[in-house]
């Protein structure tokens, strides 16, 4: 069964490849298709281990918050991007990339950033307060005895 | 007796290639550059979400998209491909709005996936030797293009729906073909990895390591994706979608004929002949009595009215209010036969969208109109006016707009 998948697929490679040097420039095509693939291995995901080391050294809970709001706001950051640079707007036609896709991308980006923190603030306010009623509990107790 | 050695066979010799261990004279170097450990592995990447079931899970998630990704794409293909032996359905009114919206909204959100799972999989890159046997070897190369095909498929459609025509290739040719690369490549690594991937996720880890908080968190990017995009196809959701590169109400004059334009009359270079009054509607080709028609005159025949979406290729939709002369009123006027197809030609001089065709079961349905007023007045010159197509499960790019000529075949 196994192989029967493997040929199949080795088949429909074999069907696009030829399809793509029928119809397509194979050169500029082969350097986008390795070009994405070799930036992605040796630019991004670099830069994503980088930063990886780097926020680990954040205490527990801004290190997880940190890295969530950086997965995420770096996902909606890639794929917004051609919206931002704007190299699609053309002036005859304004309903195409009508919107401020800076202004926006960072709105959502803020939100991002304050829905992360929200948690360790949280996380922070309220084992202040327990140290602050554990404390007074103490010292209450204290002037019982 | 003298004993021979056997004789060597083709299959002999491969087997014996594919079981030889490579030149390992100066595998020290690297191996400790890597610090690879017995398995192969560099130890240098030390995050335990490099990890055999959090690769399981996302691998199992990316299959689904990409298998949806493909199915919708071959369908928008082959409804602008027709091939002959299979007939689209012109029911129901927003069946490609919605394969298109699961094309496009889908593929934005498949981005994190894709990025979280090459993460999670970077440290097999760096396998120290890099090819163990000649079928090790195989498999990384359909890995490779697996890897490219996928980065390939997500770089180019992110941009063209951006407007950002960076690659100096046709991105619909392109695009089209190397879908069936992906889906190949995606075939053999899950024949491959199937029974790994079956006992990562059966099994229940007894270890503390945060998998649901990292899954959690890309499924959180892809949400925050569709959630901002999803607006530009799904009305109610219109407000949130603040990275859309479409937005009704936004490039476009408000009110009822707030549609986005994806052509204008000045770049089809359309603008003085769509102006003219001298412009005439001619129903020709397979027909009893050709026809050649005035603005007035079509304007005099029955009027009816539709509520289609424009839904483009580009994953947007709109809907509109459309009123003029129903096609298969035009084409009985004709004397038309009931199986004819209609070639709708633009006054566009060139351009692959300057005609589209009409199969008969399209034609045949009382929604599609040679449309003269959107929203309750005369349609805008970039929406196709004097007069344009508008028929009920169809994409953007074959709502032919500056009608001119109907030729039936």
């Amino acid at each position: 069964m196994r192989v029967v998948v493997a040929v199949a697929g080795l088949a429909l490679i074999a069907w696009g490849a030829r399809g793509i040097a029928a119809h397509v420039d194979a050169a500029a095509w082969a350097v986008w298709f390795a070009g994405a693939a070799v930036l992605h291995d040796a630019v991004l995901v670099p830069v994503v281990l980088v930063v990886g080391a780097a926020t680990g050294r954040l205490p527990g809970p801004w290190r997880r918050a940190t890295r969530t709001a950086l997965v995420v706001g770096g996902a909606v950051t890639v794929v917004a991007a051609p919206l931002v640079l704007g190299y699609g707007r053309r002036a005859d036609e304004p309903s195409r990339l009508p919107l401020p896709y800076d202004r926006n991308l960072a709105v959502v980006l803020a939100v991002v950033v304050l829905l992360c923190a929200a948690g360790p603030v949280a996380g922070s306010v309220t084992g202040f307060a327990g140290k602050v009623v554990a404390r007074r509990d103490a010292a209450r107790r204290g002037r019982r005895r | 007796m003298v004993r021979r050695p056997p004789p060597l066979t083709v299959p002999a010799a491969l087997a014996r290639l594919a079981t030889r261990r490579p030149w390992t004279g100066l595998r020290a170097i690297p191996e400790r550059l890597l610090r690879v450990g017995p398995d192969g592995v560099s130890r240098r990447f030390t995050s335990r979400l490099h990890d055999e079931r959090v690769a399981a899970w996302l691998g199992m998630a990316l299959g689904v998209s990409i298998v949806s990704a493909f199915v919708t794409g071959l369908i928008s293909h082959y409804m602008q491909h027709p091939p002959g032996w299979a007939q689209w359905p012109s029911r129901p009114v927003n069946l490609y709005r919605v394969t298109q919206g699961v094309h496009v909204i889908g593929g934005l959100a498949t981005v994190p996936l894709l990025l979280a799972k090459l993460w999670t999989v970077y440290p097999k890159l760096w396998q120290w030797p890099p090819a163990r046997s000649l079928t090790h070897a195989l498999r990384r190369l359909a890995i490779f293009v697996l890897v490219g095909g996928a980065l390939f498929q997500t770089v180019t459609g992110v941009l063209n729906i951006g407007y950002w025509y960076a690659f100096p290739f046709p991105f619909t040719t392109a695009h089209y073909w190397t879908a069936y690369i992906v889906v190949g490549a995606l075939l053999i690594h899950a024949a491959d990895r199937w029974p790994a991937t079956r006992r990562a996720v059966m099994t229940r880890p007894q270890d503390a390591v945060g998998r649901r908080g990292f899954l959690l968190t890309v499924a959180a990017a892809s949400g925050v994706i569709a959630a901002t995009t999803v607006g530009e196809t799904f009305a109610p959701l219109a407000r949130l979608a603040v990275l859309a590169p479409r937005r009704p109400g936004h490039g476009t004059p408000a009110g009822p004929r707030d549609l986005p334009v994806n052509k204008s009359a000045a770049a089809a270079g359309v603008t003085a002949a769509a102006r003219d009054p001298e412009w005439r509607l001619t129903v020709t080709g397979r027909v009893r009595r050709e026809l050649v028609l005035s603005l007035a005159e079509l304007r005099a025949l029955p009027q009816h009215s539709a509520r289609l979406p424009i839904a483009c290729v580009e994953g947007w939709s709109v809907d509109g209010d459309w009123r003029g002369v129903r096609l298969r009123d035009l084409l009985a006027l004709a004397g038309a036969p009931a199986d004819a197809r209609v070639r709708v030609e633009s006054l566009q001089a060139a351009g692959i969208y300057r005609t589209s065709l009409v199969s008969a079961r399209h034609w045949h349905d009382p929604l599609t109109l040679l449309a003269l007023d959107l929203g309750g007045a005369p349609l805008d010159l970039d929406h196709g006016r004097p007069c344009r197509l508008i028929a009920p499960n169809r994409p953007g790019v074959m709502q032919t707009k500056w009608v001119h000529r109907l030729v039936i075949t």
